[in-house]
């Protein structure tokens, strides 16, 4: 009797580093980079190494409310894995501008828009404008906007008509449970912030530890509600036309 | 009117009208700017997104192209259709303007079409 072998699935990692690979293959390092938040993304800082070495291109977003455990957590990846990881700034003026305006913790009265807008996404917007390609660590389960998270993607937020972007999200089929695995099989270097209940880490201000069975999402705004919800189009999704959304 | 040279370009304006029949408050915004700036005479077409009507022309427009957010503008040219969600950068595209616009405003657009970036 004929023996039928049902052929082994790829593992998240090797799915990953896949991944990886071919998005090292099909851009110059010089015009691709990961984008490193100081969390658990780090898993994807390793997997690259494997491949890249010490030539593995990252940058950070420093938005100047960081954690003091997670800008030390950076410079412990920077060490560990010998790359030359590139810290981001925001714009000083927009910085002076917005606290002189409404103070250091506006994103509490007016929603974390505004300041996410000057000290991350204008920063990374600058970022991609050099690059033809990211790497992030999404993935599908951080939030019900990721539950179609693609592998490669065309990046619509950031491409313009003459500069098309792409993005990878090699996690992007990751769980939680996956990633942890992975840092502890591996002995992966992470932030301490994660010993102290914290899933998801960003700025200092907005960020809270979570309970056991809380999403991580809850542990970021938690302060903010539905309302932020008010431009959302709840319309039946139809099979889409072949049309470009620019964004 | 729209200009002669944007004779071969269709621009549909789609904003919306919440349950309580008031225009969303970034709708009106983008509206507003629109006028001010002498863009409205470009959009051949405004349509309304009725929450209170699944089945009005904004929202089968909106179904139809997989947008969830409004207000959005639909630029048919040459027999190419782009969706653009925001609006600073349809400006800078499309319209030629709002090349001046404040980086903080148009990272803020992109924020909110696509709030998963506040993850990054």
């Amino acid at each position: 009797m004929a023996q039928i072998s049902a052929q082994a699935l790829p593992s998240p990692a090797e799915e990953a580093r896949n991944v990886l690979i071919e998005a090292f293959e099909s851009f110059e390092t010089e015009r691709i980079a990961i984008s490193f938040s100081g969390a658990e993304d780090v898993v994807l800082i390793d997997l690259a190494a494997t491949i890249l070495g010490k030539d593995v291109p990252v940058f950070s977003l420093d938005t100047g409310r960081l954690h003091p455990e997670t800008y030390r957590f950076l410079e412990t990846v920077r060490d560990h894995y010998g790359i030359g990881l590139e810290v981001l700034a925001p714009d000083g003026a927009e910085v002076t501008r917005l606290v002189k305006e409404k103070g250091l913790f506006s994103f509490y009265r007016d929603g974390h828009g505004e300041c996410c807008a000057v000290r991350k996404i204008e920063p990374l917007r600058r970022k991609l404008g050099e690059l033809d390609a990211w790497i992030t660590g999404q993935r599908a389960d951080q939030s019900v906007t990721r539950a179609e998270l693609p592998t490669a993607q065309e990046d619509v937020a950031f491409s313009t008509g003459d500069h098309p972007i792409f993005k990878f999200n090699p996690l992007a089929n990751w769980t939680s449970a996956d990633v942890w695995d992975y840092i502890r099989a591996n002995d992966v270097p992470y932030n301490p912030l994660h010993d102290s209940g914290f899933l998801s880490i960003g700025c200092e201000p907005c960020t809270r530890p979570v309970g056991p069975h809380e999403h991580e999402r809850n542990g970021r705004w938690w302060w903010e509600n539905a309302t932020d919800k008010e431009c959302g189009l709840h319309a039946q999704n139809l099979a889409p036309r072949p049309v470009r959304i620019v964004a | 009117m729209p200009s002669p040279d944007a004779a071969e370009r269709r621009i549909t304006f789609v904003k919306k009208v919440l349950a309580n029949g008031q225009p969303c408050a970034k709708c009106a915004d983008v509206e507003q700017r629109l006028r001010t700036s002498g863009h409205m005479a470009a959009i051949h077409r405004t349509v309304i997104a009725d929450e209170r009507d699944p089945d009005s022309e904004g929202m089968r427009i909106a179904a139809e192209h997989n947008v969830e957010l409004a207000p959005f503008f639909v630029v048919e040219e040459g027999g190419d259709t782009r969706i653009y969600t925001i609006y600073f950068r349809f400006a800078r595209e499309v319209l030629g303007s709002g090349g001046a616009a404040k980086p903080k405003r148009e990272a803020e657009e992109i924020l909110r079409a696509n709030p998963d970036l506040d993850l990054v």
